[in-house]
């Protein structure tokens, strides 16, 4: 009899624990003394950058004790996030920030939450169509001619270049590289190899030491991201030639770009913000009534040497 | 056909033979002819084949193991938390993720010695546990010697010395430490499959499982071995990954089962069971490896590169099979 009702319980609590864990989490279990909730979609928080993403997110939302943010991820999983922004508009959240993972099937749900009246912020990709309310964003191409104009001056418009693409099939790869492409025109620099690493360190690696092997004269890698730049320099360390060539990347996160410029691993990293804190302080804005700009595009810092532990410079 | 072309160690050779004439047609002004460009191969296809070496035999036993990248992964993390965060001397982080890499092993070979469990639907379970765990451990973010301090600032610590030993090169660097991890691993791995009675049990139960049970074989136990063991190279891998990369990154490995599943296809192992060897396994690691190598000395795009790869499998296994 005992063991029985013993069993009933756990049971029962076994069944709760896992409803619980099911149960999205809605507007109403909300802090009560929170004025506002904010619904953070983020697509994938298997990158680094989209982690840094969400911490500047919360860091910022810290700062104000009204504010209160509900994330979730969609694990590269658009069905997920479509799912996740319907929970936010079902919760009744005051605010959407999402970040999609891709423009066309996120769309419809960004539409339906703002027929229901929630404002939306679009981060970092973009939606189709102009039914949302904000959308912040960097711009990789303008990145991308920066580091080329960056480098030529560094290089003094003469030497030759490994460039190391992220991806030519994903959007950021292809603006990254163009980018490039046209602030080098018109100097002596010469592209000898250039070739996909899928923003992967281990990759960057492997195509570096066939770079290192094909051509005894390289001045410089340009990577399309900074673990790239530094499988890079960890292929070049390998064959001893670090010393004699530079590397540059893009994102310039804390732990990555930035430290990696601190060690004198990189030359210079080209900032790719995230927008957290930018999406935070216009969703405060929007909560309060007050009109702001439908486009922002953010500026971006280069960090070199000399201005990594000033916060960067900022980009013309 | 001659008689000597049946055997699979002389058509694995005849399909490495055929990837390398490649190399020797679109040899990148001659960059295909320098040792370094053999030994970064060798170096980069590593631990892909230490990966392979565990696959070999939970083939060879009639399973597959789809959970090896996620291991490495979770290994790769969980050393590198130990040694450059808790400040672990080697002797101790090193046993410490061996250990873990084989309980994943075991936990997954468990699940399909004791209970029953098809081994893809097992270790595709692990696939998806022991990322999760990689990032649960690590919160998502890489685990680098640049630490994030209360404050939020960030403080670089130096490199544990363990890092840059695995991740060097000797012989004047000519050979990887890790390449010398990866040759260790396929003898080891030749051992059990040729001299011990483990072996030749393993490929009983790929051959026929009943006939197996009924003659005595501990059919459990052997699988239990071969998932345990595969777990145990899993972290092997992990660490030289670490090492190599000089941070635990919970993504790392994504993918890289497929990788090690088509090494050990490649050299000729039977994906039935029953038949193949690790013999093999080195010549489909060499295989994939000079194919990889061979594509990117000539920058070829990443398109091109896959359906290319796609093509020179199917070509090389189609090759192996050619019979009077």
């Amino acid at each position: 009899m005992m063991q029985s009702v013993l069993s009933t319980m756990v049971k029962a609590a076994a069944v709760l624990a896992v409803a619980g864990m099911l149960q999205p989490v809605s507007a109403e279990s909300a802090n009560p003394a929170k004025k506002w909730t904010i619904g953070m979609s983020q697509c994938n928080l298997g990158e680094p950058w989209r982690v840094q993403m969400n911490a500047d997110v919360k860091k910022a939302a810290e700062a104000h004790p009204e504010l209160h943010v509900i994330f979730k991820d969609a694990q590269n999983d658009t069905l997920k996030q479509r799912a996740h922004v319907e929970e936010f508009v079902a919760a009744n959240v005051d605010l959407i920030i999402i970040s999609p993972k891709e423009a066309q099937p996120l769309t419809p749900p960004v539409v339906a939450a703002m027929h229901a009246g929630i404002p939306v912020i679009v981060l970092d990709r973009r939606v189709v169509g102009d039914k949302y309310t904000c959308f912040i964003g960097a711009d990789n191409k303008k990145i991308g001619q920066a580091a080329g104009r960056w480098i030529v001056q560094k290089l003094g418009g003469k030497g030759t270049i490994v460039e190391l693409k992220g991806l030519m099939t994903s959007t950021p790869g292809q603006d990254r590289n163009s980018g490039f492409r046209e602030g080098i025109k018109g100097s002596d620099l010469k592209v000898i190899f250039d070739v996909d690493m899928k923003w992967l360190e281990p990759n960057a690696r492997k195509e570096m030491e066939s770079a290192l092997s094909r051509f005894s004269d390289i001045s410089l890698v340009y990577a399309h991201n900074d673990p790239g730049a530094h499988g890079a320099w960890l292929a070049a360390k390998a064959a001893g030639r670090e010393k004699n060539i530079l590397f540059v990347g893009i994102d310039a996160l804390p732990q990555e770009g930035q430290a990696y410029v601190k060690q004198g691993i990189l030359t210079a990293s080209f900032e790719y913000p995230t927008g957290g804190r930018e999406a935070i302080e216009n969703g405060l804005k929007i909560l309060n009534g007050e009109k702001i700009e439908k486009e922002i595009v953010l500026p971006s810092r280069v960090f070199t040497a000399e201005t990594v532990d000033k916060g960067g410079e900022w980009l013309k | 056909m001659k008689s000597w072309f049946r055997h699979p160690f002389a058509r694995a050779m005849a399909a490495l033979a055929l990837v390398l004439l490649l190399g020797f047609i679109f040899n990148a002004d001659g960059a295909f002819f320098k040792w370094g460009t053999h030994s970064d191969m060798y170096r980069a296809i590593s631990v892909y084949g230490i990966l392979a070496c565990g696959m070999t035999m939970v083939i060879i036993i009639g399973g597959i193991d789809l959970g090896v990248g996620s291991i490495l992964g979770l290994s790769a993390v969980l050393f590198s938390l130990l040694a450059i965060r808790q400040g672990w001397p080697p002797w101790m982080a090193i046993p410490a993720t061996l250990m873990a890499g084989a309980v994943c092993g075991l936990a997954a070979g468990g699940l399909i010695a004791r209970f029953r469990v098809q081994p893809f639907i097992a270790t595709l379970a692990m696939m998806v546990f022991a990322r999760g765990l990689a990032k649960w451990i690590s919160g998502g973010q890489k685990i680098s010697t640049v630490i994030q301090k209360a404050n939020g600032d960030f403080m670089n610590v130096p490199v544990p010395a363990v890092f840059d030993q695995l991740g060097a090169k000797i012989l004047h660097g000519n050979l990887a430490v890790v390449t010398v991890i990866f040759l260790i691993s396929i003898m080891v791995c030749w051992i059990i499959l040729t001299k011990l009675r483990w072996g030749r049990f393993m490929y009983a139960i790929g051959g026929n499982e009943e006939a197996a049970r009924l003659s005595g074989i501990p059919v459990w136990a052997m699988k239990l071995l071969a998932y345990g063991l595969s777990g145990l190279f899993c972290a092997v891998a992990g660490i030289c990954q670490a090492a190599q990369e000089l941070q635990g990154d919970p993504e790392a490995g994504v993918s890289y089962e497929l990788t090690a599943i088509a090494i050990v296809v490649i050299g000729g192992t039977s994906l039935a069971g029953g038949r193949g060897g690790i013999g093999l396994t080195l010549l489909g690691a060499l295989t994939i490896g000079y194919l990889e190598k061979i594509l990117s000395i000539n920058a070829v795009g990443e398109a091109a590169r896959l359906m290319l790869t796609g093509v020179i499998i199917v070509g090389a296994v189609l090759f192996q099979r050619m019979r009077k």
